[in-house]
């Protein structure tokens, strides 16, 4: 396993976080070294740091960043659930009736967004 | 863990399985095998209807079956489990599904001109009308021109979002 590999891994692992000053002790690799794997790691977005003290002395926290949820929202038009899935009707998107009412209810949806705000 | 309150997971298995279909996996064991007898009566749900939606389940990954054989009758059981576990990876199937028919929808509004009956009967394509030299073949209306706009408009903002959402 590659360092920086090693080192996302120690710090998903760690729900809290862990601290600058500690990782390259649990790494078993020098300071300098972790700084620079840090840094190619916050580079990629992969992980964040907020400046924190621990045991007095002055460091970073660093945290990995949570991987966005894939939202499936948008398979909704209002109530109505995508109507292709599960349909065993002959597929023709151009002209499909139930696609159309799917269509229709959006305006609905923003209508309703509408009188939220 | 599934969230069966989650209202996109409530509406697609309405949509693969009817609302009769959720209020019996609803009531259904999370864990263990079970017959469709047995889920009939657990569930109030008529025999008919849990085996349609057992069938329709296993069609789409969301049940597990096992075939089990009565060494002395030499009857097979159905046994059956429930599992939602993969449902995300069938949402995302779901979602590309419904962008591609979006698009090829767009692409037809766009390239078309369409006419409709006042009454809602019919929506034809300009070639279509024509033939029916501008009538409805149901009321006998007479059919009208209709701005297609907002509804490019509408597939063309939820076409983005999914976009967006994907990438």
């Amino acid at each position: 396993m590659e360092i920086e590999e090693r080192t996302l891994k120690l710090i998903s692992d760690s729900k809290d976080g862990v601290y600058q000053n500690e990782l390259w002790k649990m790494l078993e690799i020098d300071s300098r070294k972790c700084s620079r794997v840090i840094t190619k790691l916050m580079n990629s977005d992969l992980i964040i740091r907020e400046s924190a003290v621990n045991n007095g002395a002055r460091t970073y926290l660093i945290k990995v960043v949570a991987p966005e949820e894939e939202s499936y929202d948008l398979l909704l038009a209002g109530e109505m659930f995508s109507p292709c899935a599960g349909c065993r009707l002959a597929c023709q998107p151009e002209i499909c009736e139930l696609l159309s009412t799917w269509i229709n209810q959006l305006t609905l949806e923003d209508e309703i967004k509408k009188d939220e705000e | 863990m599934t969230d069966l309150n989650d209202p996109v997971v409530r509406g697609y298995l309405i949509q693969l399985m009817g609302e009769e279909g959720l209020e019996m996996i609803e009531k259904m064991p999370a864990e263990g095998e079970v017959t469709d007898e047995q889920i009939a009566e657990a569930t109030g749900v008529m025999l008919n209807i849990v085996r349609r939606t057992l069938f329709i389940m296993n069609e789409n990954k969301l049940a597990i079956c096992r075939r089990e054989r009565d060494s002395s009758s030499g009857w097979l059981t159905y046994l059956w489990q429930l599992d939602l576990s993969d449902i995300e990876s069938h949402l995302a199937k779901e979602k590309k599904k419904l962008f591609k028919n979006l698009q090829l929808r767009l692409e037809s509004e766009e390239d078309n001109v369409f006419y409709t009956c006042p009454e809602g009967c019919v929506r034809f394509q300009f070639n279509d009308a024509s033939e029916c030299e501008f009538l409805c073949p149901a009321c006998g209306e007479d059919l009208m021109f209709e701005d297609n706009s907002p509804m490019v408009e509408k597939l063309t903002k939820r076409l983005d979002e999914l976009k967006t959402n994907n990438s």
